[in-house]
């Protein structure tokens, strides 16, 4: 794409410039305020770039729930390469969600800010953003609603406290049918073995990213109604444990 | 009335003849060995291959040919025959038929064939046929353990399979 | 007034750092720090200094934006902080002008000109006179809550991992922008 001329002139006035592969406008003249190695930009021919784009544009950008399974069947596939077990598998499938999480977490909160101003230069104090969750139970109601319905659009099915007093750190996220598991039959060989290690992979990067240390697994509990029903146990760790002990001393909620 | 909406026993032959699915849907149904599945699966599809291929074609309408001709040159050329409904696919045997059973096929674009086994009297088998092609479509082709051409063993398509058919009756 | 503003990961690596000035009230957003150019580290060093502070405050208040955390008085350096949910820290520090002399001479005789003139000048640049009014607080938010926007569009980025240094010009210039507008 050839840049029009009178664009080529101003890049020659701004002599500081050494010779940039930029087109951007605006590139040129932020270059006069911090020097910078420039390095080649390529802008899409409407001068779109994504920070010129809206992240609430979800009413109409869904994908279908056939290309979601296509694609996260591949990725089963992939996962399954060179792996040595079930164990080793379930690990790929929980690394591949990890990053999901930690960007879910962002934008789930972002998207909270800013659903009821249409954008955030409205100059009008908007509506109270959503508070970053500083206790176990917070944390725990955000998966099981606001990010449950971010991705599967319903709330998951249970959220329990493990009774046993050795474990008072485990905590477990029930869903009666995992959407990712819904076209999944896993061969008897591999019973084991529960696909939605992927989205556990996720819970255990929005743990993580909130300041959360915790392992998050995903386990079969078949039921008569729900075959594929799925249990996250969720584990935290110790340095959560404790922060939690003082947390309640001091009263945060 | 039960028995008129009954559905036999369904077979899945995959596109280079053998059998990759076998159910029957009613109890008391005389059973074959699985060799003898085998057998009827890779017969059937030999039997579809050679029905298709006998498809007979009719001569074209002879297209104002030039009054030169001599009528002794004139044996049609290949090209000048054609299936009656040039439109549509040759198909092969669809259906066939006794007095206690009706055998329906279909085939999918890539060549997988379902065979249904009916009683003569149940209707709208196109629409059974297409339900379950596509639960195939949904709980087989989008299972990442499901091998192509492989034997289906899809637990979720077991159960889908069978919720459905019972669910019909 | 001077701004630093940067940005640390979850493990405290810096990922991305700008220097600018106000533009309000005829600033022409250059950055004018108290400190020689040959001192200019001394901003990451008290934006650094501060991080304590954050992570005692950030187990206190669950809100993303901290507001004015910590004072660093030898410098008149002012710093706010904004919290993502997902653990990296928008730090800002403002430097209001040196009065007396320095730089901004020529901004302090254009307010000496006539009282009704300066007046209108302090109600539009307050977010400069005073560093702690809560039109700053407000002026620092909004800025703040753009930077999030653009910091959410970087992370979506398959390209991006959590903890990368942000390279894009893009978000430098909506940075700038977003400094240009609300400070």
């Amino acid at each position: 794409m050839a840049a029009p001329p009178r664009h080529s002139s101003m890049m020659a006035t701004n002599a500081g410039a050494p010779q940039s592969g930029a087109n951007d406008r605006q590139q040129v003249t932020q270059q006069s305020l911090t020097p910078q190695p420039t390095q080649g930009l390529r802008v899409p021919s409407n001068r779109k770039t994504i920070y010129d784009r809206h992240l609430n544009r979800s009413r109409n950008a869904e994908s279908s729930r056939a290309s979601f399974a296509y694609l996260f069947g591949e990725m089963v596939t992939y996962a399954q390469r060179r792996v040595t077990g079930i164990q080793d598998l379930e690990k790929r499938l929980n690394e591949q969600g990890y990053p999901l999480g930690l960007r879910l977490l962002d934008l789930l909160f972002y998207r909270s800010t800013s659903t009821s101003s249409s954008a955030l230069s409205s100059s009008s104090t908007s509506s109270s953003p959503p508070n970053r969750p500083l206790r176990i139970i917070t944390l725990l109601h955000l998966i099981h609603g606001p990010l449950w319905r971010l991705l599967f659009q319903r709330s998951a099915d249970a959220l329990e406290h493990s009774v046993s007093p050795d474990t008072p750190n485990e905590y477990m996220i029930t869903d009666n049918d995992p959407l990712v598991n819904t076209y999944i039959s896993v061969p008897r060989e591999m019973s084991m073995l529960n696909c939605a290690a992927f989205v556990a992979g996720i819970i255990e990067g929005v743990c993580d990213g909130c300041g959360f240390e915790a392992k998050v697994s995903a386990h079969n509990q078949p039921t008569e109604m729900w075959p594929s029903r799925t249990v996250f146990l969720v584990r935290f760790g110790d340095s959560v444990m404790e922060r939690e002990k003082v947390l309640e001393r001091n009263g945060v909620k | 009335m039960l028995h008129t909406q009954a559905v036999f026993s369904l077979i899945i032959i995959n596109k280079a003849g053998g059998l990759i699915y076998q159910r029957e849907f009613q109890a008391g149904l005389r059973k074959l060995s699985t060799n003898d599945y085998l057998v009827l699966a890779g017969t059937f599809h030999g039997v579809h291959a050679i029905t298709r291929s006998i498809t007979p074609k009719i001569p074209l309408a002879p297209t104002t040919n030039s009054p030169a001709a001599s009528p002794g040159t004139s044996t049609p050329a290949a090209s000048s025959y054609s299936y009656p409904n040039p439109g549509a696919s040759v198909s092969g045997l669809d259906y066939l038929e006794s007095d206690k059973f009706r055998l329906t096929c279909f085939q999918t674009l890539t060549g997988t064939k379902f065979l249904l086994f009916t009683d003569p009297m149940t209707g709208n088998v196109e629409t059974i046929i297409n339900k379950i092609y596509d639960l195939y479509a949904d709980y087989v082709m989008k299972n990442p353990f499901y091998q192509l051409e492989m034997p289906v063993r899809c637990e979720a398509f077991d159960r889908h399979l069978g919720a459905w058919l019972r669910g019909r009756t | 007034m001077s701004y630093y503003f940067t940005i640390l990961s979850p493990t405290d690596t810096p990922i991305f750092n700008i220097a600018f000035g106000t533009s309000k009230g005829g600033g022409d957003g250059i950055a004018r720090f108290r400190f020689p150019d040959t001192a200019q580290y001394m901003n990451q060093f008290i934006i650094h200094s501060s991080l304590d502070i954050v992570e005692e405050a950030q187990w206190i208040n669950g809100g993303m934006y901290l507001k004015h955390i910590d004072t660093y008085p030898p410098a008149a350096a002012y710093i706010s902080a904004f919290l993502t949910p997902s653990g990296a820290r928008f730090l800002l520090l403002h430097q209001p002008p040196q009065l007396p002399s320095g730089t901004s001479s020529g901004l302090g005789s254009s307010s000496l000109l006539g009282s009704s003139a300066s007046t209108t000048r302090a109600s539009s640049s307050s977010v400069a006179a005073n560093p702690t009014s809560p039109q700053t607080e407000e002026a620092v938010r909004q800025f703040m809550n753009e930077v999030y926007e653009s910091y959410v569009k970087t992370a979506m980025s398959p390209f991006y991992k959590q903890g990368m240094e942000i390279k894009s010009p893009v978000f430098r210039t909506k940075v700038t922008g977003a400094g240009k507008k609300w400070l």
